[in-house]
């Protein structure tokens, strides 16, 4: 319990020590006087640290279910194809020449991943099995992305720099009015999965164990999934693809906290997302997606080495 | 009776045996006996209420199980089956506090109730100990043991378990069967369990039912073998 109670004080101190330091720094320098009147400050700075923060927990909470509800330590938004279709609806929508705001582009990310969870989920009843369900996951992504490339190759150029641009993945993307809807949007993925703490407690060993707890399972297993995908689609629709945060930090969190309980994982992994999320965000010239795995590899590299080492002490 | 069935067919898509009439209530302990694949671990489904029954009746505490909702289900009935598939962080603490789910709100909180029964569980079962080691390294017999308690915590009134003692060694085995007894003597607990070791079950089970040839025949424990039921397990 100590060690919970540690491990989220100084997760939280580190996330506001980086927003703190993404606010006050950049390209351009702005005085300290200044700051806090400067139109860098509210339309760039703040907009891309809110960004870091929703994204890191957004894709780390919706990481976290899916490798609980699939029961497979490599799930995630990227390898399951949700994050693909989400961004297929994207390019749909912005290769095809249509936009309506942010809604638009919300929706059509919500109604891409919703569409690859509702397959995925269909393959996962049918053959129960966590190997065919990745394989399955990666041939779906695949696949999209074999869409993607007839819609770029059919596409003009201003479409396509538009469109490459999204896809390098960026926390500077997000503009003042969307923050709301941003919010709103991750809240609603957040309720969907929280109400959904008991079923993930019971379902990480299986659904027939979670059922004989008195769980709805099939409800439950609904509300995760329609949960993950609205925080990838929401992720994916402002600050484009973003990989990596998905997948690896959930295992960060399991390897800190050392528990399996998810009343802890979930914030756990919501905090160590958001903090590796702040921390790629600190570099916003570069790729979002090569600055995330350019730093958080090593990070997460550097605690597994560390606890497999303990482990063998 | 706590559970009582009435030309009861259980099977997934064709009838295992022919309509059993069974009852057992609380204090009793029943062992299934039978081949594998004879049908036990797909009755005691039957009973936890995780597959219709085909035809008959099943009744649990005056009604029938299909009526009751999941939740209120499993604060009446847990079905303990070996080999799940254990996360590796899960520590034996966690597992065994699972049993609190049935009770629990919306966000999976414990009470101080729900803590100090999860104790009372752990020691029952002789694991106070071992509730900070993880689940998945533990040996295959306190794993068991450890499956039961989160039963023990779910304090339901039929406690059914499905060869329980499949991988302990006989010291070990036979403390379980008769821990079992004293559980469901103390508790007032019904426990149906299916096991392949018959000496244990005629000496501490109350009644015995055996699957075979299609059909499942009921006998109390001590009579079982002068009525010819265990000769298929003569030595």
């Amino acid at each position: 319990m100590k060690r919970i109670v540690l491990c989220f004080v100084l997760l939280s101190l580190l996330a506001v020590l980086l927003s703190f330091v993404t606010l006050v720094s950049g390209p351009v320098d702005v005085p300290w006087d200044a700051l806090l009147s400067s139109q860098i400050f509210w339309e760039l700075r703040l907009p891309r640290v809110v960004a870091a923060l929703l994204s890191g927990v957004a894709l780390s909470v919706a990481g976290l279910s899916l490798q609980t509800v699939f029961r497979n330590p490599l799930a995630g938004p990227f390898v399951l194809g949700i994050s693909s279709g989400a961004s297929f609806a994207v390019a749909l929508s912005m290769l095809a020449g249509f936009s309506f705001g942010h809604f638009g582009t919300l929706g059509a990310a919500a109604a891409g991943s919703l569409a690859v969870t509702s397959l995925v989920l269909g393959i996962s009843c049918r053959f129960r099995n966590n190997t065919v369900l990745l394989v399955a996951g990666l041939l779906i992504g695949y696949f999209i992305d074999a869409c993607i490339s007839l819609l770029i190759s059919w596409s003009d150029a201003e479409s396509l720099r538009v469109y490459v641009s999204w896809g390098m993945g960026s926390f500077g993307r997000l503009t003042c009015n969307g923050i709301g809807i941003f919010a709103v949007a991750v809240f609603v993925g957040l309720v969907l999965i929280g109400v959904s703490v008991r079923y993930l407690n019971g379902a990480r060993l299986g659904d027939e164990f979670a059922r004989g707890l008195g769980i709805r399972v099939p409800l439950y297993k609904k509300l995760v999934l329609l949960g993950a995908s609205v925080l990838a689609a929401s992720v994916t629709a402002f600050c484009g693809p973003v990989a990596f945060i998905g997948i690896a930090v959930p295992h960060l969190a399991y390897l800190m906290f050392r528990t399996s309980n998810h009343r802890v994982l979930l914030p756990a992994s919501a905090l160590c997302g958001a903090v590796i999320a702040l921390l790629a965000g600190l570099f916003p010239t570069y790729p979002l997606n090569a600055v995330l795995s350019l730093v958080g590899v090593p990070v997460i590299l550097w605690v597994l080495v560390r606890h497999s080492a303990k482990e063998e002490l | 009776m706590l559970l009582e069935c009435r030309r009861l067919s259980f099977g997934y898509a064709k009838p295992l045996a022919k309509p059993l009439d069974f009852a057992v209530d609380g204090g009793q302990v029943v062992a299934l006996l039978g081949e594998n694949g004879s049908g036990k671990s797909t009755l005691l489904k039957t009973f936890a209420g995780m597959l219709l029954p085909l035809e008959g009746s099943l009744e649990l505490d005056g009604q029938p199980v299909a009526a009751y909702g999941l939740r209120e289900l499993a604060r009446k009935v847990a079905l303990v089956r070996m080999g799940l598939s254990l996360p590796d962080q899960m520590t034996v603490e966690e597992f065994v506090s699972l049993g609190r789910s049935p009770y629990a709100g919306v966000l999976d909180g414990r009470s101080a109730e729900d803590n100090r029964i999860v104790e009372e569980s752990l020691k029952e079962m002789d694991l106070e100990s071992f509730k900070g080691r993880a689940v998945a390294e533990l040996s295959d017999g306190e794993r068991s043991r450890v499956y039961l308690a989160r039963a023990l915590a779910q304090r339901v009134k039929l406690l059914l378990l499905d060869e329980p003692d499949a991988f302990m060694d006989i010291p070990r085995r036979k403390n379980l069967f008769v821990t079992l007894q004293r559980l469901s003597r103390e508790k007032g607990m019904a426990v149906v369990l299916s096991t392949h070791w018959v000496g244990y079950a005629e000496k501490y089970a109350d009644k015995i039912l055996c699957f075979g040839k299609g059909s499942v025949v009921e006998a109390p424990a001590a009579e079982a073998r002068k009525l010819g039921l265990l000769d298929w397990a003569e030595v």
